[in-house]
């Protein structure tokens, strides 16, 4: 069980001209038994900040503390952690539970303790029958739960888990987000999950911490970071489809606001964005989530936005429109029931639930907060 | 029909390269086994044939001694190169120890033809480290193989093990232990592919052996070279000599291949 503590923790790689800045000073404290979800796109840090925690790669600066030691010169055999890695790194030449036995027979438990161990992670994981296996003889699959297994066995201080699903089918990787989720639950032990797939990231996380260039861009709990995203690229970022944003101007008209887009006029009541009043008059970009329209007004101050239908994706148990706001304004899309009937071409009114309306300030792409009335 | 066709083709061009390569190796058969006379007739012929020139190679020459230095020199030379090699290549694998240049200077060292080696190195033996023949022609033998089969290793130590190691760091290994007990033994078949390879630089290597040897630590290449006198070229018990010779490097050549091939595949294990 483990804390794990980042103080302005960086990491360059190279030096002179071609050095790399692939993590930049970033500050986090993740709490014992937490489950961290370390989300971003390709390249923005997150495997090189899993790795400074593992220590298989040197801090360039700042201070990296476990329960509250700094540990930025511990080696890595010796922080008693567990990563699990992409590409699940399995001994090849070794079974399945030789794989399993390496790291608690370097640490001299007594064969009793270690047969033990592996027998109750092998039926935890179902694995039993390929512990005399070579990894060369498992499926993806197999090799995933063998590599979650060779870290459960070492019942380690936190596990670090580097994309371990993104090499797995759509349907074993949601199998398995459930099974991490349980374990999780019945461990109690600190995990720091490393992910690009939002979804993970929405579901499995107790905690999301979003990276982008090498920073931290927003840290909260998974609906808290759905609903009040720090900036565009959060709101771009979450959910599929994700939130749609497009620019307008934010106008006063006597007691009440008014967002002018191409297209559109959505009117927000000022009481329920006390902190808006201030932008009056400026450029802003609308933030409105797919969800967040509906064919039936709804939510406590619902505005009509005329649309024409672009494409259709129906999905089932849902559809996603593809839509195009007024003439000639922004597409956008909805997230609607399946039971509608649509065609391209076709007009359509929806009604945005303008309650949850987001706004960002072009030059900074932070959100603007609706202030102290923000009703959800 | 046209696939068939072109196998054909392929199996034709292969056929000769083949041929090419191995008619010197029967001519010298032919001959190893026939005499003097018959063995410079054109056309060829196959006359009486025998194991004359070969129970003379053995009875009349000092081929066991040759063959037993060949194979102290050889062997002794690649078991002190292998291990020293394998940690070159892992330093430079691993740490980028001397980055591309120090590569890159390895394989041109290889371009350097002995020749121009062979007086310094006869310079630096008789000055600064006068030991026995043997002794010499293995120290000669490990300074010019090391760094070749450093070389040929330096992939077998690249991305794949690395992340292992990384696994078994976090495991609780030292740098040592992860070494040893991971990356040695799944790089194996390429440092065997290595070994057999300097093995065989070894036993065919002549001029160092030639300058540094006296007439006790003469190797097979020399004691083949001295079959060939003033007197005249005793081609017949020379052939069988040589096929001789080659025996050991012909057993080993299938391994060499297969485990070139297990190494060079071994990115498929992930
Ligand atoms: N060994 C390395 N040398 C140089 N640059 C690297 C190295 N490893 C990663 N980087 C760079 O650091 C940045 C972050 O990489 P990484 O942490 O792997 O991103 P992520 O895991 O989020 O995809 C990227 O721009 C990547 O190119
Ligand atoms: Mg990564």
């Amino acid at each position: 069980m483990a804390s794990i503590e980042l103080n302005s923790v960086s990491r360059i790689y190279g030096s002179g001209a071609s050095a790399v800045h692939a993590v930049k000073g970033i500050d986090l404290k993740i709490e014992d038994g937490e489950f961290m979800i370390f989300l971003g796109p390709s390249g923005c840090g997150k495997s090189t900040t899993l790795r400074m925690i593992a220590g298989l790669e040197p801090v360039s600066g700042g201070d990296l503390l476990i329960d509250g030691a700094r540990v930025n010169d511990v080696d890595p055999a010796e922080r008693d952690l567990a990563i699990v890695f992409q590409n699940y790194a399995l001994y090849p030449h070794m079974t399945v539970r030789a794989n399993m036995a390496f790291g608690l027979k370097l640490r001299g438990l007594p064969r009793s303790e270690i047969d033990t161990r592996i027998a109750d992670v092998a039926r935890v994981l179902s694995v039993e029958p390929l512990l005399n296996r070579r990894p060369a003889q498992l499926s993806g699959g197999q090799r995933q739960r063998v590599a979650l297994g060779r870290a459960l066995v070492r019942e380690p201080r936190a596990f670090l888990l580097d994309e371990p699903l993104s090499n797995l089918d759509a349907k074993l990787r949601s199998v398995m987000r459930t099974e991490l989720v349980k374990l999780h639950r019945k461990l109690g032990t600190t995990m720091v999950h490393v992910t690009h797939d939002q979804v993970e990231a929405m579901t499995m996380g107790t905690r999301i911490c979003i990276m982008r260039g090498g920073e931290i861009v927003q840290v909260g709990r998974p609906q808290e970071v759905y609903r009040n995203p720090a900036d565009t690229f959060v709101a771009g970022f979450l959910a599929t489809p994700p939130m749609n944003l497009f620019p307008g101007r934010l106008e006063a008209r006597g007691d009440s606001l008014v967002l002018v887009a191409e297209g559109a006029e959505i009117p927000v009541p000022a009481a329920t964005a006390p902190g808006w009043g201030g932008h009056a008059g400026r450029e802003v970009i609308i933030g409105l989530r797919p969800e967040h329209l509906a064919e039936a007004p709804e939510g406590p101050a619902p505005a009509a936005l005329q649309l024409s239908v672009e494409t259709v994706e129906a999905l089932g148990p849902e559809t996603i429109l593809n839509l195009r706001l007024g003439r000639n304004g922004p597409e956008i899309a909805a997230r609607l029931p399946a039971d509608g009937d649509w065609e391209a071409g076709q007009p359509v009114t929806l009604h945005a639930d303008t309650a949850r309306l987001h706004l960002f300030d072009p030059a900074t792409t932070r959100s603007i907060p609706r202030g102290a009335a923000h009703a959800l | 029909m046209r696939p068939k066709l072109a196998v054909l083709a392929r199996h034709l061009v292969l056929a000769g390269f083949s041929a090419a390569i191995a008619l010197p190796l029967l001519w010298v058969l032919r001959v190893s086994l026939t005499d003097k006379l018959t063995a410079y007739k054109l056309p060829p012929e196959i006359g009486q044939i025998g194991l004359h020139n070969y129970a003379e190679v053995l009875t009349q020459y000092d081929f066991g001694k040759w063959f037993g230095n060949s194979v102290a020199v050889a062997v002794a030379a690649t078991l002190v190169s292998l291990p020293a090699a394998a940690m070159m290549a892992y330093a430079s694998a691993r740490y980028r120890t001397g980055g591309w240049p120090l590569l890159l200077g390895v394989l041109a060292s290889q371009m350097i033809p002995p020749i121009v080696l062979v007086l310094p190195m006869f310079l630096v033996f008789m000055t600064l480290l006068p030991v026995p023949g043997l002794v010499a022609i293995t120290i000669a033998h490990v300074a010019v193989n090391l760094p070749f089969m450093a070389w040929i290793m330096v992939s077998f130590f690249d991305a794949d093990t690395r992340s292992l190691e990384e696994a078994a760091r976090s495991d609780g290994a030292s740098r040592w232990q992860a070494f040893r007990m991971i990356t040695v033994p799944v790089a194996m078949p390429g440092i065997i592919a290595a070994g057999l390879l300097g093995f065989i630089m070894s036993w065919n290597e002549f001029l160092y052996a030639l300058i540094l040897g006296d007439h006790g630590s003469q190797t097979l290449a020399v004691g083949l070279a001295s079959m060939e006198t003033h007197a005249g070229v005793n081609i017949a018990p020379l052939a069988a000599a040589t096929l001789l010779a080659l025996a050991p490097v012909l057993v080993l050549l299938p391994f060499l291949q297969k485990y070139l091939i297990k190494g060079l595949s071994l990115g498929a294990l992930k």
